[in-house]
């Protein structure tokens, strides 16, 4: 379970703090259920994703995360002068699997299908082979709930079709809150919604109603 | 589920590891100038006194004398520029959620101590081939003096970290700040030797004490400063040290925060 608070966000930019981007949200996401973030561009989906996730942090208000929560899939930081390897070990030991790291990091290896790239420093990587890495870094772990920000297109078209089918099979084990700009996207994927408004979430048990409701403002 | 301070601990060894690599392998021959740096520093200030057959400083051997003061300053200076730059340099690591903006700054402190002390040991080991006596006469006051060193360069990262997210322009007046420490912190020449009162106010400076207590640390009959105190070196130290925390609690968010 996720638990926002009075959460208020707002960006600094040349002449001092910008306009609010989000502004007061209380929310409350149960685990086990996917949830569809809805909302216009630049209505705060993505920084409320991130500020979910750990990544950004709010200027007021605050999250509970009661479960194990991934980072947004497919951003996981890497250093581009070590290697994929070098990346994935580290990932591994921040999230406390020092004891089945080979493990783990053949899953990355064969998922990520990068071979002998495994161990080229990630500067050397094409933007597909860096997304492949990222993604099959986010599949790694066992989170309860998954935060991703339109992931599914990573990598080329035979990468996409197993991606999109893990990724199918991990929310059917975990919940999930997502950004998608495509409908079809979202109902696949999504039982509940977050429709984002001028600043404001409101929760929608069903997603078609939360779309309802977005399609309405426009 | 893991407690905070098991998560902390597999943090900095993870991050310790991965910057180990990134410290030496980083670019063709990066240990090497690990190495180069200070031996080129003290060749270069060794020439120096040859040439004006200076052989003793304050009862001590020349050669061992700036050896051991480069070495401590270079302690000093490498762990507080590490420091200084561990959460700019780490930005990336924060998008996972177990990795705090102090994570980076302790891990890059120890990592530090650790090379200094190869580098330490490879430098004197080669002095002694070279026929200079480099044991230390007390073993235990040059460790302890180090080690104030290098926590008050820890503190002072923390420090200067922070005040340089918050005032951008800092990161000038802190150059300006570091570039005459080395000459006036008694790595090239005896801070003895000055007159009062220029000494007293060279010795405000506790990176000078540090010094000396080292030298003191090596040499059975060193004619230090007056008034050396380890003490006061600690008590720098340690309020830097928590100085440097106080302000990480307080703007840890605003270190990350976009």
């Amino acid at each position: 379970m996720i638990a926002i608070e009075d959460l208020h966000k707002r960006y600094k930019t040349e002449h001092g703090p910008g306009k609010w981007v989000l502004q007061g949200i209380t929310l409350t996401i149960p685990a086990k259920v996917n949830v569809g973030l809805i909302g216009a561009n630049g209505a705060g989906k993505s920084t409320l994703l991130r500020i979910i996730g750990g990544v950004d942090h709010p200027n007021k208000g605050r999250v509970e995360r009661h479960c194990r929560l991934s980072w947004p899939m497919g951003q996981g930081g890497l250093e581009p002068t070590l290697t994929g390897r070098q990346n994935a070990k580290f990932v591994c030991r921040v999230h406390g699997h020092e004891a089945d790291l080979a493990e783990r990091l053949a899953f990355i290896q064969s998922f990520s299908e990068l071979a002998e790239s495994f161990d080229e420093p990630v500067s050397t990587y094409s933007s597909g082979m860096r997304s492949r890495l990222q993604f099959a870094l986010s599949l790694a772990f066992d989170f309860d709930i998954y935060i991703s920000d339109e992931v599914t297109a990573a990598g080329d078209a035979a990468f996409r079709k197993k991606a999109v089918a893990a990724f199918k099979a991990m929310t059917h084990r975990a919940g999930l809150i997502m950004v998608a700009h495509d409908e079809g996207t979202l109902k696949q994927f999504c039982q509940a919604g977050i429709f984002l408004y001028q600043g404001k979430a409101q929760w929608f048990d069903a997603v078609d109603e939360a779309l309802k409701a977005y399609k309405d403002t426009m | 589920m893991r407690s905070p301070l098991a998560v902390s601990f597999a943090v900095w060894r993870a991050i310790f590891l991965r910057e180990a690599l990134d410290r030496l392998f980083d670019m063709r021959m990066a240990w090497f100038w690990l190495l180069a740096e200070p031996v080129l520093h003290i060749g270069f200030i060794a020439f120096l006194f040859i040439v004006i057959r200076m052989r003793a400083v304050g009862n001590a051997d020349v050669l061992v004398w700036i050896i051991v003061g480069m070495l401590a300053f270079f302690l000093f200076r490498r762990t507080a520029v590490q420091v200084t730059y561990a959460v700019d340099s780490s930005k990336s690591l924060f998008t996972y959620r177990q990795v705090k903006p102090f994570d980076p700054a302790i891990a890059r402190a120890v990592l530090e101590s650790f090379l200094m002390a190869i580098v330490s040991v490879i430098i004197l080991s080669v002095a002694a081939l070279l026929g200079h006596d480099v044991m230390p006469h007390d073993p235990l006051l040059a460790l302890v003096a180090a080690f104030g060193l290098w926590l008050f360069g820890l503190g002072y990262g923390l420090v200067a970290s922070v005040l340089m997210e918050l005032v951008p322009e800092m990161e000038h007046v802190l150059k300006i700040v570091m570039l005459p420490l080395y000459l006036i912190s008694g790595v090239v020449w005896p801070l003895a030797t000055v007159p009062q009162p220029w000494r007293d106010l060279l010795m405000i400076n506790p990176i000078a004490h540090g010094l000396e207590l080292v030298r003191m640390g090596f040499f059975s009959y060193y004619h230090a400063v007056p008034g050396v105190s380890m003490v006061y070196l600690l008590v720098w130290a340690v309020v830097a040290l928590f100085l440097g925390l106080l302000l990480y609690r307080r703007f840890a968010v605003q270190l990350v925060m976009r």
